[in-house]
């Protein structure tokens, strides 16, 4: 295995690869032609700073850092527009995913503040209540200092909640096997 | 076996390369006691003119009739000292050669083992040379003729070739014409020739050459008989014209009221039930497609009979069944294009002016226009890639080797004959790797204002008279959309429907990719396995026409050489039954993968021509009453007996098919690759030449591991080799062999890694096993004694 360098790219770890081919889905990484029917296809690529195809590319180079640090990872909404119409069936959506957690664990900080501490407070909730309870996010992820924002989004949770789509207090769903498995999974850390 | 066998055994020195490592002295000593041998000897170099004539003068003076020959690997010298025997009088058959260089002085450091391994080695040779019988070749006529099967350009030009020649040539076509997809194109690159200007002219000296016969309408079924001597039986559907009478005048089609689309011009047209393929069909004339005739189909109708001034038609005609004779055979039936609508993306079938490569190529001929509102295209797309360079389960895995030169020659195609055109090409990487195809690429940068998009497309979306195409440009790392007037798919080319029917009437073998298998990828590139089939042009891949023109003149000069001869000579290591003992159970005709055994008179006789010699059937029989010539039960068993018995232990015997695996295990002795000298090494035609029997006997005599490695391209392959060694394992078990004592692999000859890998694993798991225990191998001796 050739030593951790650089080579005008940035930082190379020689591990990164083999750590995202370990991956689910990961092993066909390498697989990747860079044809760009993945960025071709993706509807949030506009609001990306790099394509889906240049994230996998930074994979196979091993630029660990610089694939942790894009937005590409924290945009990607999972549509898997990009896996129907891969020519090499690579699982795309999957690998973004993977790739957050690895920056979350990694503490690589996200070029968008919102979307950790949403993915964060997402799975809290879920855990916490075995379903999704919006006001209970909202609260964990407001920026405290955007009034127009907390106005904003307080103003819509009660045009919301007059129509019944959120309530209050949290619904606890029936059966809790499910849940006790979430709560179980990884020791019970978020992750 | 008249005489008595005695047994001359000449051991190398190989200036050192075997005696720094081997005592050559006590090998010769030890084997000097071995029964039946009458010379023993070593030599500096046996390879020598000295050392040879050392050879002749044993078999000449001292009345040695068996050689055994100790010193590098047969694939090195054999030839040489058969040549040598031969000379002195003895049959060559009867020479056996003991490789102790590159299976064991080079790859072993331990003096004393190396001896003791080489001394089994040259011991199990002698056991072996004692049973040698001398062999001849069989020799056949061969029929000086050739059948081709698919008369596009692949076709057309062998029959040229080979009728030239002088051969007889007999060209077959499913179609009313010949010409095949060739004749479809408007210009090829990267000349700019007009298609059907280069094709024409050949078609018509075919149809008139006095050594080539054109069959059209008709198609193979069956084919019998042996290499130079096939007979190869066609179905030859009715025309319902009469071929001597037509005209081609088309007063007929005229008439005729029934229309279908037209296959000539993709679909984009209509043709009449009564048709003429094209202008420059070949034969030029009529046909009648009898799905779509009123008459032949409903039963009403004949207008065509009415209109017909030369009488032509010709209802009454029948399908025929004709059988041709013929010395060799060559398949090129070309290739067809996969339906881009198999891809939801492309929107294929979504818009008229969404098309293939070959409906463009039509329009180009037709004079450029938008199928759906007749307007000249200015803006036009194509597409590269449409179902190529995919993984396996989502498309073709190959790269269509033509897409991206035939998207450049149609993006200049557009510009030379549209004012103002832009035509644009989206690929993924452009791939010019032929003569003038690089320049032509740049010609259409510079001059012919293509544009190119490195990306490939992800969308194909109609929008009313217009089409978006949507990709990523991958080199700016931005989303393009554009909106065109017209989009061009360059579809995937693959093996046409029908390869794998054609690949069971000829016996050969089909790839992993659906074309046909050549039987070396570099060094016999148009032959087929089976000796006197050859294939050219894309049923052996894509590829475009200069290259398929190449391999149809290869495929020439082999049938010219292979007929030419007049007689071949088969390889006397074939198959042999006793006819006397056998009952015709038929069990080896469902094991030969060559079809060699037939049925004949109660019993089966084996085909010399045919068979390869692979020993798969051997084992198999259940009355015991089938040998193979040159590796018979008897010298097979004599040297795993003396190969077996004494040196190291735990003793590790290796069944190795001779060609691919030996090859491999020769490669790591020239890299001087070290393994366990307890590992001795059988070569076998096949391991499925390898039964029960030839286990146990190992067994009995010493062995106390087995490992049977086959080639990936030999006769047992994949499933075929973990069935048959699961069964040998299920079969010695109940004698108290563990079936980790038992192990196999296939390789190929660069893999000598993985087969060294491999000796490793088995003298571990060996090792860890231990000596077979004495009760066993006496219980197997038992079995052994009690069969005989």
């Amino acid at each position: 295995m050739k030593e951790t360098g650089t080579n005008g790219r940035g930082i190379i770890d020689p591990s990164f690869l083999e750590s995202v081919k370990k991956f689910p889905g990961g092993d066909k990484v390498t697989d990747c032609i860079q044809c760009g029917v993945c960025s071709g296809s993706c509807p949030a690529r506009p609001w990306m700073d790099y394509s889906p195809m240049q994230v996998l590319r930074m994979i196979q180079s091993g630029l660990k850092e610089k694939a942790l640090s894009t937005s590409t990872i924290w945009i990607c909404a999972s549509c898997y527009a990009c896996t129907t119409r891969c020519p090499r069936g690579i699982d795309i959506p999957i690998l973004m995913s993977n790739l957050k957690h690895l920056a979350m664990e990694e503490k690589v900080p996200a070029k968008i503040r919102m979307k950790p501490l949403f993915h964060k407070s997402f799975m809290e909730t879920v855990q916490k209540h075995g379903r999704m309870y919006e006001p209970e996010i909202f609260m964990k992820v407001a920026d405290k200092r955007d009034l127009k924002a907390i106005i904003h989004s307080a103003s819509l949770g009660l045009r919301l909640m007059r129509k019944g789509k959120v309530g209050l207090p949290p619904k606890v769903p029936e059966s809790n096997g499910f849940l006790v498995a979430l709560r179980n999974r990884n020791g019970g850390k978020n992750s | 076996m008249g005489e008595q066998p005695q047994v001359g055994v000449f051991i190398c020195h190989c200036g050192g390369n075997i005696s720094n490592t081997v005592d050559v002295a006590k090998v010769r000593d030890e084997i000097s006691k071995i029964d039946g041998v009458k010379v023993a000897e070593t030599y500096e170099y046996v390879c020598s003119s000295p050392g040879q004539e050392l050879i002749k003068q044993a078999i000449k003076e001292q009345g040695v009739n068996r050689v055994v020959v100790a010193s590098c690997s047969p694939r090195m010298h054999l030839e040489t000292f058969r040549k040598a025997a031969e000379e002195a009088g003895l049959n060559p058959y009867q020479l056996e050669m003991a490789n102790i260089r590159e299976q064991c002085s080079w790859v072993h450091n331990d003096k004393v083992q190396a001896t003791e391994k080489a001394t089994d080695i040259v011991r199990g040779s002698i056991e072996r040379a004692k049973h040698l019988e001398p062999l001849e070749p069989e020799k056949m006529k061969v029929n000086r003729s050739a059948l081709i099967v698919g008369a596009g350009i692949a076709g057309i030009v062998s029959a040229l070739e080979i009728g030239d020649k002088g051969y007889q040539v007999y060209l077959v076509d499913r179609s009313p014409s010949i010409g095949g997809h060739m004749a479809q194109l408007s210009k090829t690159f990267p000349t700019m020739d007009c298609s059907s200007c280069t094709l024409a002219p050949r078609m018509v000296q075919v149809a008139s050459h006095p050594n080539i016969k054109v069959i059209t309408l008709a198609e193979p079924i069956a084919m019998r008989g042996t290499p130079g001597n096939y007979i190869v039986t066609l179905r030859k559907l009715p025309r319902f014209v009469d071929e001597a009478r037509c005209t081609a005048c088309g007063e007929c089609a005229k008439y005729c009221p029934s229309k279908v689309g037209n296959e000539f011009e993709a679909g984009l047209t209509q043709r009449k039930a009564i048709y003429i393929p094209f202008a420059q069909a070949v034969p030029n004339k009529y046909a009648i497609d009898s799905g779509h005739c009123l008459y032949l189909s409903k039963g009403i109708c004949r207008i065509c009979e009415r209109f017909c001034r030369g009488k032509a038609i010709d209802f009454e005609q029948k399908e025929e069944v004709l059988d041709i004779s013929v010395g060799s055979v060559i398949l090129s039936i070309g290739y067809e294009q996969i339906d881009p609508a198999t891809y939801g993306n492309y929107s294929y079938g979504l818009h008229p002016d969404i098309i293939t490569n070959l409906q463009y190529e039509r329009l180009m001929i037709q004079g450029i226009h938008r199928p759906s509102d007749g307007k000249v295209p200015k803006k036009v797309a194509f597409v590269t890639c449409v179902g190529s360079r995919c993984s396996e389960e989502i498309g073709q895995q190959f790269c269509c080797k033509i897409g991206c030169m035939n998207a450049i020659k149609e993006a200049v195609l557009l510009d030379k004959s549209v004012p103002g055109a832009n035509p644009w090409v989206f690929y993924t990487d452009v791939r010019a790797h032929g003569k003038g195809y690089e320049e032509f690429y740049a010609d259409s940068r510079n001059t012919h204002n293509v544009k190119f998009v490195r990306g490939r497309v992800a969308e194909i979306v109609p929008n009313g008279g217009k089409i978006i195409v949507r990709a990523e440009d991958t080199l700016l790392a931005m989303q393009v959309e554009e909106e065109f007037d017209m989009v061009v798919l360059q579809a995937a080319l693959v093996a046409p429907r029908g390869t794998k029917d054609v690949a069971q009437i000829f016996s050969v073998p089909v790839g992993h990719d659906g074309f046909l298998l050549e039987r070396h990828h570099k060094l016999r590139p148009v032959d087929t396995s089976k000796d006197g089939i050859y294939a050219c042009g894309c049923v052996l891949g894509p590829k475009d026409i200069r290259e398929t023109t190449l391999e149809a003149m290869a495929t020439a000069s082999k049938v010219a050489t292979f007929v030419g001869k007049g007689e071949i000579l088969a390889s006397p290591k074939v198959a042999r039954v006793d006819s006397s003992k056998c009952n015709g159970c038929g069990v080896c005709l469902g094991v030969c993968p060559t079809k060699a055994i037939d049925k004949h008179d109660g019993g089966i006789i084996v085909n010399a021509i045919s068979c390869n010699g692979c020993g798969l059937c051997v084992p198999q029989c259940p009355l015991g009453v089938l040998d193979l010539n040159h590796c018979t039960e008897a010298q097979l068993l004599a040297q795993i007996e003396g190969i077996s018995k004494g040196g190291t232990t735990p003793k590790v015997v290796v069944f190795l098919e001779e060609e691919t695996p030996y090859a491999s295990v020769d490669l790591a002795g020239q890299t001087r690759l070290s393994y366990a000298s307890n590992v001795e090494i059988i070569p076998v035609p096949s391991v499925g030449r390898v039964g029960v029997k030839h286990l146990l006997r190992a067994f009995a005599s010493g062995a106390d591991g087995i490992a049977l490695v086959e080639g990936d391209d030999g006769p047992l392959r994949g499933n075929a080799l973990r069935d048959y060694v699961a069964k040998l394992k299920k079969a010695v078990a109940p004698y108290g062999i563990a079936p980790s004592r038992i192990m196999s692999t296939s390789t190929t000859i660069p893999q000598y890694d993985k087969l060294l890998n491999f000796f490793e694993m088995l003298t571990k798991n060996v090792t860890n096993a231990g000596k077979v225990p004495g009760e066993a191998r006496e219980k197997i001796c038992k079995t052994l004694e009690e069969a005989s």
